[in-house]
């Protein structure tokens, strides 16, 4: 799996009629989707995880096409979803259950899962991102929505994937469990990874990100950087103010 | 939505099992030689091929799906057997026949059931009709044919293995019962057959492929189906149409008495086995008492409905928030 | 929502039913012309009252939601027509109508309050409870009556005769008056979403423990219909009416997962059913070739239903 990859995004149209999007994303990079909801954003997000189909355009890593879910995951984008309940976790499962389910074969000892394996996989995550869950094997219902997000966030990154997609990561968490996930975003990013975070809290992303597109009626509005980065600019870019 | 995995299905088996040991003890009270070695013996056998007819039920429902083609598939396999062996065929030729059809049934019910989105209940009854239609047609209603003597002596109640005063089926059952659970606990598709029945939409985000998943568990599940079939062949020594019936309702009340939950993502095999030495040990027991079969029948509706009732009983809506 | 989209939006899940409705009523028109000539009209609804009432009664638990289901809509059918045949009738001599129905819907009404009771406030699955009293009531019908034993009072016969309408038009009439109350968009919300409903403040036991009630007494009708058609009392016919009424009611675009569809459909579906065995019949062919059309037909016409809520999903 590649460690460090470009996502390029060509020409790419996500509603028909809306003007193309050219980007790439780059190893290291933390970029934030901003934008009313239902303007595209989601979307976009979703096309570069192979989860929705484009208009036209295409979405590559290093030469390969995005066209499955399955082909993203395999060319190295995780994608962590929005609605925890309804497609993130697995209710009567375990948390470790939750964690490793992406990611099975690489617990199996002689074709069959090693508990020891996956636990010690586990307690690596659960340092990093600092989970609370005092018994691994009792049912992820019973961990807090901040952990329940960890969780997710660890099936993710379980996946060692080049590119992380981040669906409205701190919905519904509580403050401190914010800004340990800040903190580990902040870290994936230097160690390589390319980040795209799609946020309903632009505070949020003027925090994290090193850019931010902001989408209107399903195109790019505007594309921030730098010392624009200020949530008057991004409020007006959303709202199709001129600044 | 404080009770842990281990509180909720491992204290519903454990459940299960104590009230099964309970009605062995109050059949061995009431009734003279309730647990006498010959009456054992019956009730294990009778209980393992229930158990195998099971398997299917129980991988299906922690899918959370259901599967009424399981009577039909038994009495397809059941005739099927019989009749080609009758023909002068070759045994095994004949069981790798009806192993490969049930499979092709088994898979088509899942295929259609999630490819397409409609209740497998509607399904698989629809399925199980055609199947049994087909195997009317072919004998003209009257079956005929028997088991080969092997099968027989591996099902039969006077049988014995070695030391082991059963036949060979009861310690076969017995591993795989074992292979069952470890396939459940220690596979990928044990573990992913759980999740996807625990939450539909978040299984493709965990690379999990619902279609593929329901094709091949309703393909086990007529599988383990046409082999009670042709086990309750040797069992019967002749071949039934109908044989299967029984089993519609009884796979899918071992099932539920053995804690797994119809809505998916809960239930193991350890569990099954407990409610179908549960049901077993109720049909003995009301038989033993003297019970006309259809008294024996309400009452049998009227156990289920306490012993879920005591331990199965579904949060409330409230909870689920 | 204007009362001409209401209809449209009625008719559109069970568009494959009814597709197959006009397709089955004219194969039946050529195929036999004196069976559905206008003065057999009452013997053939009667004939196909059963199933239709037993398709009715399978309704409302389904549109319930939250895997809803009463699988002793048929038993229940059959302990109704052992009771009032064998007990009511020739035991103790009563053959007023003021008496059977009333019992015979109080009977429904009491089994469907257990049901409710069991599958909603002691929260058993409803497809285990209602198993449960599946065998109880089949087993109480066969002591009751061992054998089948005749006959039934003449008023009674006449309902799968001449006024064989009647019945169907009144619980289509109390249907009617049960979607004018405000019950019965609390019933379809719980069907679609109990959460959102319970958090929406809609009592979401009570209007499911209702349900089942309805189902019972519905059931009860059923029961009466099929004594009416065989004029008798017979205690194997009852359950075998079940799996076929959850059939025609998935086949008439009521949704098994609740809170899509209603009874015309449910009725729909049962009508396709009877028509489909009265094609079969007509060619005279074999009982088992019978069966399997029976099965591929059913297979085939959710798969199209399927694919046509697909398609017209896509559209919307």
């Amino acid at each position: 799996m590649a460690d460090r990859a470009t996502l390029s995004v060509r020409s790419l149209v996500i509603a028909p009629g809306a003007s193309p999007v050219t980007q790439a994303i780059a190893p290291g990079e933390i970029v934030g989707l901003a934008g009313l909801d239902g303007h595209g954003q989601e979307r976009f997000l979703k096309v570069l995880a192979g989860l929705e189909r484009p208009a036209a355009g295409d979405v590559t890593i290093e030469a390969r096409a995005i066209t499955s879910f399955r082909k993203a995951v395999a060319s190295g984008i995780a994608y962590l979803p929005r609605d925890r309940r309804s497609t993130g976790i697995f209710p009567t499962q375990s948390v470790l259950d939750n964690f490793a389910v992406s990611t099975l074969s690489r617990d199996m000892r002689f074709g069959l899962l090693s508990f020891a394996a996956r636990r010690r996989r586990y307690e690596a995550y659960r340092e990093k991102l600092s989970i609370v869950a005092p018994r691994p094997d009792a049912s992820i219902t019973t961990l807090s929505g901040g952990n329940q997000q960890k969780v997710l966030l660890a099936r993710a990154l379980a996946l060692e994937p080049a590119i992380l997609l981040l669906n409205d990561p701190t919905r519904g968490v509580d403050v401190a469990t914010r800004h340990v996930l800040y903190d580990v975003f902040r870290g994936l990013a230097a160690d390589g990874m390319a980040l795209v975070i799609l946020s309903s809290e632009i505070e949020e992303i003027l925090l994290l990100c090193h850019r931010v597109l902001v989408f209107r009626e399903q195109q790019v509005a505007a594309e921030i950087t730098g010392n624009e980065m200020k949530s008057d600019t991004v409020i007006a870019a959303m709202f199709g103010r001129a600044a | 939505m404080s009770q842990t995995w281990f509180q909720s299905t491992n204290a519903r088996v454990a459940g299960a099992f104590a009230v099964a040991a309970a009605l062995q003890i109050v059949g061995t009270l009431l009734i003279p030689g309730y647990s006498a070695p010959f009456a054992i013996r019956a009730l294990l056998v009778i209980a393992s091929l229930l158990a195998v007819a099971s398997i299917g039920q129980t991988l299906v429902v922690i899918l959370g799906g259901i599967d009424l083609s399981i009577p039909f598939i038994i009495g397809f396999a059941n005739v099927v057997a019989a009749q080609l062996y009758g023909a002068g065929w070759n045994f095994a030729l004949v069981c790798v026949i009806v192993g490969v059809l049930a499979v092709l049934i088994g898979a088509l019910n899942g295929l259609i059931s999630r490819g397409l989105d409609i209740h497998p209940l509607i399904v698989t009854l629809g399925v199980g009709m055609i199947v049994q239609g087909a195997v009317l047609l072919w004998t003209g209603g009257f079956p005929s044919g028997s088991a080969p003597a092997a099968v027989s002596a591996f099902v039969s109640i006077g049988g014995s293995v070695g030391p082991l005063p059963v036949p060979a089926l009861v310690p076969c059952v017995a591993v795989l019962t074992l292979l069952v659970a470890l396939v459940l606990a220690r596979t990928a598709y044990g573990r992913r057959l759980y999740a996807l029945g625990s939450n539909p939409g978040a299984a493709p985000l965990a690379l999990i492929d619902p279609v593929r998943m329901w094709t091949v568990t309703y393909a086990a599940s007529a599988f383990f189906a046409a082999a009670a079939g042709v086990l309750l062949l040797g069992f019967t020594g002749s071949a039934y149409g109908d044989v299967g019936q029984p089993y519609l309702f009884q796979t899918i009340a071992a099932v539920v008495v053995g804690g797994a939950a119809l809505v998916g993502g809960r239930g193991n095999y350890f569990g099954t086995i407990a409610g179908v030495l549960v049901l077993t040990e109720i049909n003995t027991l009301l038989i033993g008492l003297g019970f006309r079969p259809s008294t024996m029948q309400a009452a049998l509706g009227l156990v289920i409905v306490l012993l879920v009732s005591l331990y199965g009983r579904e949060r409330h809506v409230s909870a689920t928030i | 929502m204007s009362g001409f989209r209401r209809m449209a939006e009625r008719w559109r899940g069970a568009g494959f039913a009814t597709v197959l409705l006009v397709i089955l009523i004219a194969v039946n028109l050529l195929l036999n012309p004196s069976r559905f000539h206008p003065s057999a009209w009452g013997a053939l609804i009667g004939l196909a009252a059963p199933l239709i009432g037993a398709a009715l009664a399978s309704a409302p638990v389904i549109l319930a939601g939250r895997g809803g289901i009463d699988i002793s809509v048929g038993p229940l059918m059959g302990f109704v027509n052992a009771i009032v045949i064998q007990l009511l009738f020739l035991k103790l001599g009563i053959s007023s109508p003021l008496v059977i129905v009333p019992a015979a819907l109080l009977i429904g009404a009491i089994v469907g309050a257990a049901n409710g009771f069991l599958a909603t406030v002691v929260r058993i699955q409803p497809i285990v409870a209602t198993l449960g009293t599946y065998l109880i009531l089949t087993g109480m019908t066969l002591t009751i009556l061992p054998a089948p034993i005749g006959p039934a009072p003449v008023w009674l016969k006449a309902m799968a005769g001449p006024w064989s309408a009647l019945p169907l038009a009144l619980i289509f009439l109390f249907w009617w008056l049960v979607r004018q109350t405000p019950y019965y968009d609390q019933l379809m919300a719980v069907g679609s979403d109990d959460r959102a409903a319970y958090t929406a403040g809609v009592p979401v036991t009570k209007v499911r423990f209702i349900a089942y009630v309805m189902t019972g007494i519905l059931a009860a009708c059923a029961g009466l219909m099929l004594t009416a058609l065989i004029g008798s009392a017979d205690p194997n016919i009852g359950p075998t009416y079940t799996l076929i009424a959850i059939a025609a009611v998935a086949l008439g675009g009521v949704s098994l997962a609740g809170g899509r569809g209603g009874l015309l459909g449910a009725a729909i579906g049962a009508i396709d059913i009877f028509l489909l065995q009265s094609v079969l019949t007509a060619f005279n062919v074999s009982t088992y070739v019978l069966q399997i059309a029976y099965g591929v037909i059913l297979v085939v016409a959710v798969i199209m239903t399927a694919l046509q809520e697909r398609l017209s999903g896509r559209k919307g």
